[in-house]
């Protein structure tokens, strides 16, 4: 559905996106990731048509975004960083408007319209000025505007940016939603965000892919060794010998300590589930295991991982990581 | 069509949801009745000294309506800015501009819709000036062709001024030094053929050529010609030709 070769983008002498290329599937959302400035906004700008790229191409439901742009918008929603709201049109006004530029036909336009904003929730302002409401309800009317033309593509420039914790969930279930009819890119910094709702991730830094993956195998992928947290009824140092001479475990650290309660980190070698004996061994003791449970790399420590310039080397060693 | 009059009936409204559209008309009323008071107040006294037989026939279109026209001309110079100074540089300042451009339109019919809808108001601000044309006419006998052509003058002198002000908003996200710059240019539009009489034959005829304002002369004496209309229509052309490339570099440039 989007498919994205060597795109690369210049402003002059900086190089915001850098030989990037990726696709989606139709019905698949992409989570696109990085840190601030890492060209994620840019990508999209390209991909909507905004800007031209300087090499590569892209191609949106089987239009060149560069050749066909007309084509390819018309089958595009894009909801950039800050909505693009008209502060002196009421919501209603201005979904009328879009409705027009976007060409949807007239008489199905005063519906839809309805349609959309109740999805979005935001029915309750329509006859409110867009420079008076809230973020929370811009970025929403933002969302209505960009999915009023029903489009096969929705591309979302960080769509829960500035909601409460009740719109966030709110509005990934409303993207999830949208899932299977539409193709949808949206990015973020917000990682649990992109576990949440996204199938695929591509993290990007410094204008780079540096990994393309389910949230998944991207945090299992990057992980070394299984780490075990196990709660203890016992004292630190001679608890943590004896887990130590369980066979397998490599690493044994304690993670916390308050009265007779130690918390222990246990690192075993990739594949070796060590689990039983551990409890074995603390049983055998007479000690108390309040608690044992596996603890993952979370994905921010895969972000971290990756956007620091050694691991992203280790990480995709086929890329070229360029110093700056 | 449809796309274009959506944008131009976009910018209308948007003029008449600010206060910039009561302003630019109030204004533009005030500083015209301003003028149409005081030229009818000397075409009184003249009228009155030819009745005591000093000598020439008064003449309603050439001694109130054709002053009244070319007074009209500052005017527009002042208030023009004002209209088109926000037309690019607002949508690029608040980012509306990424709603337009990934929108499917072309950047002729983005472009078109933002003359159509300036000239829109400029037009309501011209139609003011019809209750005192009714007053002429109801009271008095003048001819009507150089009133006709009179405003036909004017709306496309005020088109080259606003394609002329569109490119240089699309030019900045600043409303302000858009102004300032749209202001400064019209003004050296208007004085640029002011050294006309000073120099030789060939620059004299440029300079003129260059001038909107004195292209709108001949309107005013009821002349419908063909040089000026093309002359009109070439810079309003040139103005919006120009914007087009201001878009087109900017998309680029990122």
């Amino acid at each position: 559905m989007i498919e994205v070769q060597h795109l690369t983008k210049r402003y002059g002498p900086v190089t915001a996106v850098d030989d990037v290329s990726f696709t989606v599937e139709r019905g698949e959302i992409l989570g696109f990731l990085g840190p601030n400035g890492a060209g994620k906004t840019t990508t999209m700008r390209v991909l909507t048509g905004y800007m031209p790229p300087s090499e590569g191409k892209a191609i949106v439901a089987g239009y060149d975004v560069f050749d066909q742009p007309l084509e390819a918008k018309r089958r595009t929603g894009y909801l950039p960083e800050t909505p693009p709201l008209y502060p002196d049109m009421t919501v209603r006004e201005y979904l009328t408007f879009v409705a027009r530029i976007k060409s949807v036909p007239r008489n199905d336009c005063t519906k839809r319209i309805g349609d959309m904003m109740e999805r979005t929730r935001i029915t309750d302002v329509a006859d409110r000025h867009c420079g008076k409401l809230s973020k929370g309800y811009r970025q929403r009317v933002g969302l209505a505007q960009a999915m009023l033309h029903n489009p096969d593509v929705l591309i979302l420039d960080e769509p829960t940016a500035g909601l409460d914790p009740k719109q966030i969930i709110e509005t990934r279930e409303l993207i999830k939603g949208l899932a299977g009819d539409h193709t949808i890119i949206l990015s973020t910094h917000i990682l649990p965000e992109v576990s949440q709702t996204c199938q695929r991730i591509v993290i990007i830094n410094k204008g780079k892919i540096v990994a393309v993956d389910t949230p998944d195998n991207l945090t299992s992928r990057l992980r070394g060794s299984e780490t075990m947290y196990l709660q203890v009824d016992a004292q630190g140092a001679d608890a943590a010998e004896a887990l130590q001479r369980v066979p397998g475990v490599t690493r044994v650290g304690i993670a916390d300590a308050r009265d007779s309660v130690t918390g222990f980190e246990v690192d075993s070698a990739t594949g070796r589930d060590v689990r039983r004996e551990l409890a074995a061994v603390i049983v055998g003791r007479g000690w108390g295991l309040l608690e044992m449970r596996p603890m993952r790399m979370s994905l921010e420590d895969v972000f971290l991982q990756l956007t620091t310039q050694d691991a992203a080397a280790q990480a995709a060693p086929a890329e070229e990581v360029t110093h700056e | 069509m449809n796309n274009i009059l959506a944008i131009a009936h976009k910018e209308l409204k948007s003029y008449f949801s600010t206060p910039i559209a009561y302003i630019v008309i109030g204004f533009f009323a005030l500083l015209w009745g301003y003028f149409f008071w005081v030229m009818l107040l000397y075409f009184n006294q003249q009228s009155q000294l030819g009745g005591l037989g000093g000598g020439g026939s008064v003449d309603m279109n050439q001694q109130l309506i054709r002053p009244l026209f070319l007074n009209a001309t500052v005017i527009l110079l002042f208030l023009l800015p004002l209209i088109t100074m926000r037309t690019y540089s607002e949508e690029k300042r608040s980012g509306t501009i990424e709603l337009l451009l990934t929108s499917p339109l072309t950047d002729f019919q983005i472009i078109t819709g933002k003359f159509l809808g300036a000239m829109g108001l400029y037009a309501a601000m011209l139609g003011v000036t019809v209750i005192h044309m009714v007053l002429l006419f109801s009271y008095g006998n003048p001819e009507w062709r150089p009133v006709v052509t009179g405003y036909i003058g004017l709306l496309l002198m005020g088109g080259c001024f606003i394609s002329v002000g569109l490119f240089i908003s699309s030019l900045t996200k600043n409303q302000i030094v858009s102004g300032i710059v749209t202001f400064g240019v019209f003004l050296l539009l208007w004085v640029i053929n002011w050294p006309a009489s000073f120099v030789g034959p060939t620059t004299q005829s440029v300079l003129n050529y260059l001038s909107i304002t004195d292209h709108f002369d001949d309107f005013t004496k009821g002349i419908l010609d063909t040089k000026h209309l093309v002359y009109y229509f070439s810079v309003i052309s040139f103005g919006l030709f120009l914007t087009a490339r201001a878009v087109d570099t900017e998309r680029w440039r990122g």
